[in-house]
């Protein structure tokens, strides 16, 4: 029989775990309140960025000036040396948030691997940092912090310095992964080519026939700036996705343990009854007989 | 008078959207107006302030760091990467006002450009 007094205590160390994994649950859920909030008023931008590159590319090809050979459009055919930036959050209890982006950095590694590519890892993110670190895998960079408050300047220091090694050859592609948003009860991981800008994934149909005048027209000032913006936006936006994930994650994962909980208590509950009905029992039995043998 | 769309975007959301008759934009290679049915055109933006005179030719004024503009027939997208609009109440204005004047400051724009936009800032804010 257990003890009365310990499945008491345990009651109510179950039902003080709920009220914090309840608690968590309502503060995610207005956090990803605010942060749904931000990802679509930036959506907005990175559209229509993208919007812009597209046509700049697209009229450059129809006009065959060439321009896409430009640096960070050519596709090397055999790199040798590719950056994987992934982003993972600064804090846990958020279910397979994190687990499932380093499972597909790990198999992207193992695909790159079996293609005698070297690869480079820069993580985003405590958790995704600690993971390398815990199995002795180098990392390139890492920064903490930035998954938890995603700011623009930051996140632009971060990913020129990765786009700035693959400009002077030192890699040949960057590739981003990050556990995105879908809704409210699903993520999914995203994987990017961020460099060089796939330019057969652009759309290039033919928008307008009028001519464009593009001012500075010296060089490729404007394209260069537009794709470092779009490399920079791209980051940004992967941490904003990411921290939408965060929170939907944990909400999920909180919810999941309220309701275990909750479960548990009950099942305490009707344990502890039983036990206290057995000792009334008992103790039933001992007065009865003890009456029996004073007759 | 023709009127046209105009966008000004920022990474934090939409600044402005509206239909507007003219617009005065401080391109890289200098400020430009735009009417509607202006050719398409593709440009940096320089830090500066861009002059909208809306639909009942008011002038309203929005500071920018830098971007880049796409203007064609119909529609002129602005992205930028910070922006102050310069439109509201008195105690907004001057609040707003403020506030660009720190946004132009804090860019990498050589001293003269942000000599004169926080000049024609302190302008705006006299004739509002």
């Amino acid at each position: 029989m257990a003890n009365l007094k310990d499945i008491k205590r345990k009651i109510s160390s179950v039902k003080n775990t709920q009220k914090t994994t309840r608690a968590m649950k309502l503060v995610s859920s207005a956090k990803l309140r605010r942060t749904e909030e931000l990802a679509k008023r930036s959506k907005v931008y990175a559209n229509k960025l993208t919007e812009l590159i597209e046509e700049i590319a697209q009229k450059m090809q129809q006009n065959q000036v060439g321009g896409l050979d430009n640096i960070y459009f050519q596709n090397v055919e055999n790199p040798k040396v590719v950056d994987i930036v992934f982003v993972t959050a600064d804090k846990g209890l958020c279910g397979g948030f994190n687990t499932q982006t380093i499972k597909k950095v790990n198999a992207l590694i193992e695909q790159f691997k079996s293609q005698e590519v070297e690869v480079r890892l820069r993580a985003v993110g405590r958790k995704g940092i600690d993971y390398y670190k815990f199995n002795n895998f180098e990392l390139k960079s890492e920064i903490v912090g930035l998954s938890a408050s995603p700011n623009f300047e930051s996140a632009a220091k971060f990913i020129s310095e990765v786009a700035e090694s693959c400009v002077n050859g030192e890699t040949n592609k960057i590739i981003m992964v990050h556990n995105g948003y879908v809704n409210m009860i699903t993520q999914a991981v995203k994987v990017d080519q961020l460099l060089p800008v796939d330019s057969s994934k652009l759309k290039l149909e033919v928008v307008s026939t009028s001519e464009m005048e593009v001012e500075p027209d010296e060089d490729d000032t404007l394209l260069t700036g537009l794709i470092k913006r779009y490399i920079e936006y791209s980051m940004y936006y992967a941490l904003i996705d990411s921290l939408a994930a965060e929170h939907s994650a944990r909400m999920q994962a909180m919810d999941a343990a309220t309701n275990n909980a909750k479960e548990m208590v009950k099942k305490l509950t009707v344990k502890y009854n039983k036990a206290r009905q057995e000792s009334i029992t008992t103790e039933l039995i001992e007065i009865i007989s003890g009456m029996e043998s004073m007759k | 008078m023709e009127l046209m769309k105009l966008e000004i975007i920022t990474p934090n959301g939409v600044i402005f959207d509206a239909n507007v008759k003219q617009v005065t934009l401080p391109g890289s290679e200098g400020e430009f107006g735009v009417l509607a049915r202006h050719a398409t055109l593709v440009s940096l933006l320089d830090t500066g302030v861009i002059v909208i005179e809306t639909s009942d030719s008011k002038q309203v004024a929005v500071a920018i760091n830098s971007g880049y503009v796409k203007v064609d027939e119909i529609k002129t997208t602005c992205l930028v990467d910070g922006a102050v609009a310069l439109f509201g109440d008195d105690s907004e204005l001057a609040k707003a006002l403020e506030v660009a004047k720190e946004l132009l400051k804090s860019t990498e724009a050589s001293n003269i450009a942000i000599a004169t936009a926080v000049s024609k800032v302190e302008q705006i804010g006299k004739t509002l």
